[in-house]
């Protein structure tokens, strides 16, 4: 990121670059960058928080105050950290040894109500990856519980140019995207924590997704360990 | 993030390790006329992309260094993520596109007459890329000629 910055400004452009990671931008050395101790997913510090987001801005606007360069300007580091540390690191702990009351698909249609209110109230949805509606969803289930189960598995919706394991990962973020949002809709008290939690903990999509996870790892092959990594956490 | 002293051993060593181009000096151009007059421009390297549009994708010859372009005057409603990396925790865009894609803010400077306009478009690259040879000696450039080409005086990057 902080490499376009560098490729930008020399084409004349005027360049802020806001960094995550401090280090990253001590070496790569971009015109002017803030940096912002929050964790990654949270750029500009809390999500639907107008007036923090404008601060952030504000601060990197600043930058441009220099008469030279490199500017690598600290946000307050009382201001963080904000966010999960990484959502790895809740674990799918005792899933999948555990009964469900419903299959992976049932849970797609318990959970629709919730989902469509969320849509209702934000007006968005980052549903969308894989193209497919979501009232479809069940059909992606099915496409997951045999890849689950075995490399031949595929569906007509895959574009020819995804391969299988990356068009799986398209499906997983859709599943989870839906999840997340239905459950955030349904109790929207809970923190990231706990929506993590419920979602790899308690869920059978949950469960099916570890699934894959753990067949792919099993293969040995490497950019199928690669996209294994991608699915799960 | 906070610094890496901070964080846990698995976190500071995949961070400390990962490759970074590093060169030496760095390019300057300051704004030419007053922030109030400027045109600013988004490039993000979040992995957005309108919703018709292709999501990155992990197959592409490039490594997945092409880039997406997101009009201004976009729905929110209408942008989607198809990041790679897991690393992150995606409630917070879920809530709110503006936590790594400023777009309703950087329309609020506009209004409040902080920045002169807003650039036609926004860019979108995919992001924790582990070699951007590509973006930085190909699609960089072409993105930094169509913002040129678009009037843009003023770039913010963000990352997610």
């Amino acid at each position: 990121m902080s490499v376009l910055a560098r490729v930008f400004e020399e084409t004349g452009l005027t360049t802020i670059a806001i960094a995550l990671v401090r280090e990253h931008a001590e070496r790569v050395r971009p015109p002017r960058a803030l940096w912002v101790p929050f964790y990654f997913g949270y750029t500009m510090g809390k999500p639907d928080d107008p007036d923090f987001q404008h601060q952030v801005l504000a601060a990197a606007l600043a930058t441009l105050d220099a008469d030279a360069g490199p500017v690598l300007a600290d946000y307050p580091e009382d201001a963080g950290p904000i966010g999960l540390p990484q959502a790895s690191e809740v674990t799918a702990s005792s899933n999948g040894d555990t009964v469900k009351p419903l299959g992976a698909a049932d849970e797609i249609t318990a959970l629709r109500g919730y989902y469509e209110r969320w849509q209702e109230q934000r007006g968005r949805t980052a549903v969308g990856v894989t193209g497919i509606p979501q009232r479809r969803f069940r059909g992606i289930i099915r496409f997951l519980e045999a890849y689950a189960e075995r490399d031949d598995a595929d569906m007509d919706e895959r574009p020819a140019d995804v391969s299988v394991p990356q068009f799986a990962r398209y499906c997983a973020d859709d599943l989870k995207a839906f999840c997340y949002e239905a459950r955030m809709a349904q109790r929207p008290g809970d923190t990231e924590a706990d929506i993590h939690t419920w979602f790899w903990g308690e869920t059978a999509v949950g469960a099916l997704i570890d699934s894959i996870t753990q067949r792919l790892n099993a293969t040995g092959d490497a950019k199928l360990q690669a996209t294994a990594y991608g699915l799960s956490r | 993030m906070p610094r890496l002293s901070v964080l846990s051993e698995v976190q500071r060593q995949m961070l400390q390790f990962f490759p970074c181009r590093e060169d030496e000096g760095t390019p300057w151009a300051p704004l030419s006329k007053p922030l109030a007059d400027s045109t600013m421009a988004i490039v993000t390297t979040a992995g957005l992309h309108l919703r018709d549009d292709k999501p990155f994708n992990r197959d592409h010859p490039s490594g997945e260094s092409t880039y997406r372009v997101i009009p201004s005057d976009s729905d929110p409603a209408d942008i989607v993520q198809s990041h790679f990396s897991i690393g992150f925790d995606r409630t917070a865009i879920y809530r709110d596109i503006n936590i790594t894609f400023p777009m309703d803010r950087v329309r609020e400077l506009a209004e409040r007459g902080v920045i002169g306009a807003v650039a036609p478009n926004h860019y979108s690259f995919m992001g924790a890329l582990r070699d951007c040879t590509v973006v930085a000696e190909q699609t960089g450039p072409e993105v930094a000629q169509r913002l040129k080409a678009e009037g843009v005086d003023l770039v913010l990057l963000t990352p997610t």
